[in-house]
């Protein structure tokens, strides 16, 4: 054994060497020079760009036709690299870890963006912005960028949208003319209990309000939650985070919901029903509200995508937290061979109308026809379902504003949207984004914990001040003083970094 | 007595026929809830006897099946490729350990072994298929990462070949002349059957289910099997129910993901063909696994 047990060794060993041998690239020095022949013309170069969502069936077509106008633009071309949802956890952190290279990536706050610009995987833009994208500042303007910020240094850039989230519901547009309910305006959560009893004493066989997103947007209208249930509340002044647990205000709320349970108002599946059920139980006449966070033109984009109308109906003021300056953006990989050019193609997206759209909406007349200037339809004969070029979503990319709108789309759209982002609470902390890294491990208990109360919590159906003693001693006893004090450390030296 | 038997049998054929009953419920209604109306599920949820009746789902898979015979085709090529190949390396690596007179037997019996017990870990692996082979984006990477050779199955073929192979047999060939080749491939194989079936399903089975493999070295879409083109839509689902909390884009996304009846006739779609060849395995299947206990 023992000399079989060596020879086997050895046998591994060797063949370990000699693959090893075989793997290494080396990794050469960047053109920081983005990439110039000797007479300053820009060399041919192949940008990609990496986003969630499916392929779609002509996405070589509009790869195709972006990539002639990117040539003529910065004599570039583009590959488009569209990842499955589904997938994109497992596939791009192999991507990332075997140092792959493409030169953009979607990223979000709720997309590991603070995990991986800590890590290092995108590059720090402020230079290479100041060179090549003169004119991204000038679109996003100073609060976009400063909220994008990591540690005051900047690994990626927003796109221009909705800056903020409204909160509210959207309700059956035929109950609400049925019972004259009025929408304007924004409505106290003694307003929403007056309606949703008219429905509960007058419908019978519509739920009131389906699934537990409510919980989801009052948490969310009322606090900027950092992690595991700390958050400053809004409008303090200071920067302090409080322990929502302990707050009278959250196990009022909490204490509301579990009497709303009482009086039959949630549907039966509430623990695990989704907005999706939510506009299918609407549609099939079976319900009345769903809770979601709003924009402008909400209710009729979800009329549109789920063939029911609803009206939205404001419950707070929008606000506006590191989460949502975070919402979607575009980071520029360390594995770029060419980030100067990546950064030069960013410009483009912030400024350049007609490659935006390519992007967003396909080949003008063959996915897309113009009415006027901004507005366009499918062509004869494509619908909805037989589209080749479904839209990646007009959220990932560069300048929003400068998407076209459709026929049935509101004219003011964008208009609205500068209306909303000016009107949204900005967050005492915007800009602060939590790094976890030193407490992964208590985050990991406590998450589990979360979970064990957080959904019993939200569907109204416990007695909310049992509930709580019980989760905060379980969590506590998961670290969560570490926690605490971490963040607090955190928000410390930010609050100072701002100085 | 024999009334106790009676009862016995009777009580085991009950227990059967529940049992069977119990894991076909699932499927049918599976089955069921792909051929309901859209509508009707809305308002009424999943039901075994649905009352509304609508095949749209299937039309609309069928609509475009250019997409999913492609997929098909990838899924079978792939299973066909792999288990022809897989089940050829595993039948000559293991032939040889079963055999005495093997130098080095018992370090080669060590060195499958021993895969069994440790692995490089997720990153090494896969860095090894895209940097060292390149072989992202290709038929063979659903074929050669993790299915060609399964080290339990060489061990399991090794001790059938061991057990149920007479050396007699083998020394009587040896001495009318013919070769070792020759002796694998007239004598022993034919005389294999039951365990060549058994580890045969067994990776025709992990070809045909296999997603995981397509889902990291795949992205473009004409090279996706079968098997993924389902997964992703369920678990794009469910991504981005999880995500929908902390953005609001994701929400909106789920609202143009597939409908209920699309996944599940996605699924039926996905899982027949491998009903129906079930039955072919199943009496080489049935000897392969008992014929270690019956000694003739």
């Amino acid at each position: 054994m023992k000399k079989s047990f060596k020879i086997a060794m050895l046998v591994m060993l060797a063949s370990m060497v000699a693959l090893a041998g075989c793997g290494a690239k080396g990794s050469d020095e960047k053109a920081a020079s983005g990439g110039t022949t000797e007479d300053g013309k820009l060399k041919p170069y192949k940008i990609t760009l990496v986003y969630p969502g499916t392929a779609q069936k002509d996405l070589a077509v509009v790869q195709e036709e972006m990539s002639k106008y990117l040539t003529e633009k910065i004599n570039a071309t583009i590959e488009l690299k569209p990842i499955e949802w589904g997938s994109w956890d497992d596939k791009t952190n192999l991507m990332k870890i075997s140092n792959e290279p493409f030169d953009l990536m979607f990223t979000a706050s709720w997309y590991y963006y603070p995990r991986d610009a800590a890590k290092g995987q995108y590059l720090e833009l402020d230079d290479l912005m100041n060179q090549y994208g003169k004119d991204i500042p000038g679109v996003l303007g100073e609060d976009f960028i400063k909220g994008s910020r990591i540690g005051g240094k900047l690994f990626a850039l927003p796109t221009k949208k909705e800056f903020g989230q409204g909160f509210g519901l959207l309700l059956s547009k035929k109950l609400v003319d049925k019972y004259k309910f009025d929408v304007s305006g924004i409505k106290s959560i003694e307003e929403v209990e007056k309606m949703l009893g008219t429905i509960k004493a007058n419908e019978p066989g519509v739920t009131p309000i389906i699934s537990r997103k409510f919980t989801n947007i009052w948490e969310a209208a009322n606090y900027d939650n950092i992690i595991a249930n700390l958050a400053v509340a809004r409008g303090s002044k200071e920067i302090k985070a409080i322990d929502k647990l302990e707050d009278p205000k959250f196990i009022e709320f909490y204490k509301r919901m579990n009497t709303w349970s009482k009086n039959g108002w949630f549907d039966k599946d509430i623990l695990t029903s989704d907005t999706d059920q939510a506009m299918n139980m609407i549609k099939a006449g079976k319900g009345f509200a769903t809770a979601s966070s709003l924009k402008p033109g909400k209710d009729k984009e979800m009329s549109l995508t789920s063939g029911v109308e609803v009206v939205q109906m404001e419950t707070a003021v929008p606000f506006t937290t590191t989460g949502d300056a975070q919402g979607a953006m575009l980071g520029i990989s360390r594995t770029s061979e060419d980030p100067a050019r990546a950064m030069m193609f960013l410009n483009l997206l912030y400024t350049d109308k007609k490659l935006l759209n390519m992007l967003d909406w396909g080949v003008e007349g063959k996915h897309y026809v113009k009415k006027s200037e901004d507005v366009i339809d499918f062509p004869e004969g494509v619908t909805a379902d037989t589209q080749t070029y479904p839209s990646p979503g007009g959220w990932m990319f560069g300048n929003q504003f400068n998407s076209y709108l459709w026929a049935n789309e509101d004219p003011q759209k964008w208009e609205q949207f500068q209306k909303f982002n000016d009107s949204s609470e900005r967050s005492v902390i915007l800009g602060f984004a939590f790094n976890q890294e030193p407490v992964k491990a208590e985050m990991a208990a406590i998450e589990n914990v979360n979970k064990e109360f957080e959904a019993s919590l939200g569907t109204g159906a416990v007695d909310a001040e049992k509930t709580i003693a019980k989760w905060k001693e379980k969590r506590n006893a998961a670290g969560f003083d570490k926690v605490k004090a971490e963040v607090d450390k955190q928000l410390q030296e930010w609050a100072a970094a701002q100085k | 007595m024999q009334r106790k038997n009676i009862l016995n049998t009777s009580m085991i054929h009950l227990f059967f026929w529940i049992f069977t009953i119990v894991s076909l419920v699932p499927f049918a209604l599976i089955f069921m809830v792909s051929i309901t109306d859209e509508d009707s599920i809305a308002a009424n949820g999943y039901s075994l006897f649905p009352n509304k009746i609508s095949f749209a789902a299937y039309s609309f898979l069928f609509n475009d099946f250019s997409e999913i015979a492609r997929a098909y085709g990838v899924t079978i090529i792939a299973t066909v490729v792999g288990t022809t190949v897989s089940l050829l390396i595993t039948a000559l690596f293991a032939y040889p350990l079963s055999r005495q007179g093997l130098p080095f037997r018992r370090t080669l019996s060590f060195y499958i072994f021993f895969t069994m017990l440790f692995s490089g870990g997720m990153v090494p692996w896969y860095m090894t298929y895209v940097n060292m082979f390149d072989m992202k984006n290709t038929l063979i990477s659903m074929i050669v990462p993790n299915l060609l050779l399964s080290a339990f199955n060489v061990l399991l073929m090794r001790s059938f070949f061991a057990n149920s192979i007479p050396e007699s047999v083998i020394e009587s060939a040896t001495i009318d002349g013919a070769s070792e080749i020759k002796i694998f491939f007239k004598i022993v194989v034919p005389l294999s059957l039951p365990i060549m079936a058994t580890i045969g399903l067994f990776n025709t089975l992990s070809y045909w289910n296999d997603w995981y493999n397509c889902m990291l070295f795949i992205d473009k879409a004409e090279l996706y099997n079968i098997q993924y083109l389902m997964t992703k839509t369920l678990t794009n689902i469910q991504y981005l129910i999880m995500k929908s909390s902390s953005s609001a884009q994701a929400g909106d996304l789920l609202a143009k993901m597939p409908r209920e009846t699309v996944r599940m006739a996605l699924a039926i779609v996905g899982i027949a063909p491998l009903l129906f060849a079930y039955p072919f395995f199943q009496k080489y299947y049935i000897s392969g696994i008992t014929s270690g206990a019956v000694k003739g």
